[in-house]
């Protein structure tokens, strides 16, 4: 079966990714359009390890906690130079994957039990976990954000939950943009700019790319309006959406070096929409 | 909250310069703060980086004074309400 193999390369984000295992994987669709041979050093090794490790981590080792009152997702651990992290499954809250991430960020030993001699190591949510952490080996950011390409403009949309993101992707993919994704992003730096891309989501979809050409942080509004943000205000508005872990200092720097960037290359605005074709032809009256 | 709190805590942060202004994010062990960053405007950023050990409010006031050729008494309430801006921010 294509989805069942002890090894797989992956592609994301012009990432080149390995994983291998003494044990079948199993790769949840959304990764399979990502499948690629790669050639060179992987910039991403992942070895895949059937069963549970002998260590345990320490809770004076803990760092950082993503749960709700409901809900754990994960938890990060520092021991020595290495990231330990404990993956919940999102439906039992029973342990999913004990990882550990090699100081370097680029070398991954995940653990996971096997079911009918198959483990599924980027089982949500450890796949964008990784994806996370690969992206801070490099300058490349993960956004929760949409992104609407018309061959020429990639414009990116995100705010809060609710604030129209997927709204806004109907609108575009409408007035015929190609929708790059509207939930999850990575951002990377190019030679001359920054680049949008997909990444592997729970449903099939082939890999894209755009220019990054503008920055939108959406809310409904009875009326189209536009306000452009500039200098620290352009940079926190816009790293408030980024996919982080705070609890590392150099994290942190790296982001706000990022987002400094970007913000000094990208027009960020700030847009209040009404959810209909009107705004396409608002904001393309605006950047004119 | 006085200047030597807030000395404490400076350390929790890590800070930005992008222009004139100042972005100072907190470090956090937790996912809901994630979003929580902030930004200092010219006067505030040179409060935040005036801040330093065994200084008092006063201190910072007469910095301020000479920084930014204001008078005492104004120096003054733009520290407490520096501090209080500060307090607020902080306890979010």
């Amino acid at each position: 079966m294509e989805n069942q193999q002890k090894a797989f390369s992956l592609s994301i984000a012009d990432f080149a990714i390995q994983l291998h295992s003494e044990t079948l994987i199993e790769l949840e669709d959304g990764y399979l359009p990502f499948l690629k041979n790669i050639v060179n050093k992987p910039d991403i090794d992942i070895e895949c390890i059937a069963g549970w490790p002998e260590f345990s981590f320490d809770e004076t080792q803990k760092v950082f906690e993503a749960k709700n009152e409901t809900q754990k997702f994960y938890t990060i651990y520092s021991i020595n130079s290495e990231l330990g992290f404990v993956i919940y499954n999102q439906q039992t809250n029973e342990i999913q994957q004990i990882a550990l991430l090699n100081e370097h960020f680029n070398h991954w030993k995940v653990y996971s039990e096997p079911i009918d001699n198959i483990i599924m190591p980027l089982k949500y949510p450890m796949g964008p976990i990784i994806m996370h952490y690969m992206t801070l080996t490099s300058d490349a950011v993960m956004m929760h954000a949409s992104c609407a390409f018309d061959g020429e403009k990639g414009r990116m949309f995100s705010g809060f939950s609710g604030a129209g993101k997927s709204t806004m992707s109907m609108i575009w993919s409408e007035a015929g943009s190609q929708i790059i994704n509207d939930d999850r992003l990575i951002i990377r730096k190019t030679e001359t700019g920054f680049n949008v891309h997909n990444t592997p989501m729970y449903y099939k979809d082939m890999p894209k790319v755009a220019p990054l050409s503008a920055v939108y942080l959406i809310s409904h509004s009875p009326e189209n309006k536009i306000k452009k943000l500039v200098g620290a205000m352009a940079v926190t508005r816009v790293m408030a959406f980024c996919i982080q872990n705070n609890f590392d200092k150099q994290f942190i720097q790296k982001r706000l070096g990022i987002f400094t960037e970007i913000s000094m290359q990208v027009p960020v605005y700030d847009l209040g929409f009404v959810p209909n074709q009107s705004v396409v032809h608002f904001i393309k009256a605006h950047e004119a | 909250m006085d200047i030597q709190t807030l000395y404490k805590m400076k350390s929790k942060f890590v800070a930005r310069e992008v222009g004139s202004e100042l972005i100072i994010v907190p470090l956090t062990g937790n996912v809901a703060q994630m979003s929580e960053l902030f930004t200092l405007n010219e006067t505030a950023k040179f409060l935040w980086e005036s801040i330093s050990e065994n200084a008092s409010d006063e201190d910072i006031a007469k910095l301020l004074t000479d920084e930014f050729e204001v008078d005492a008494e104004t120096a003054r309430k733009d520290v407490s309400a520096f501090l209080a801006n500060m307090d607020v921010l902080l306890k979010k």
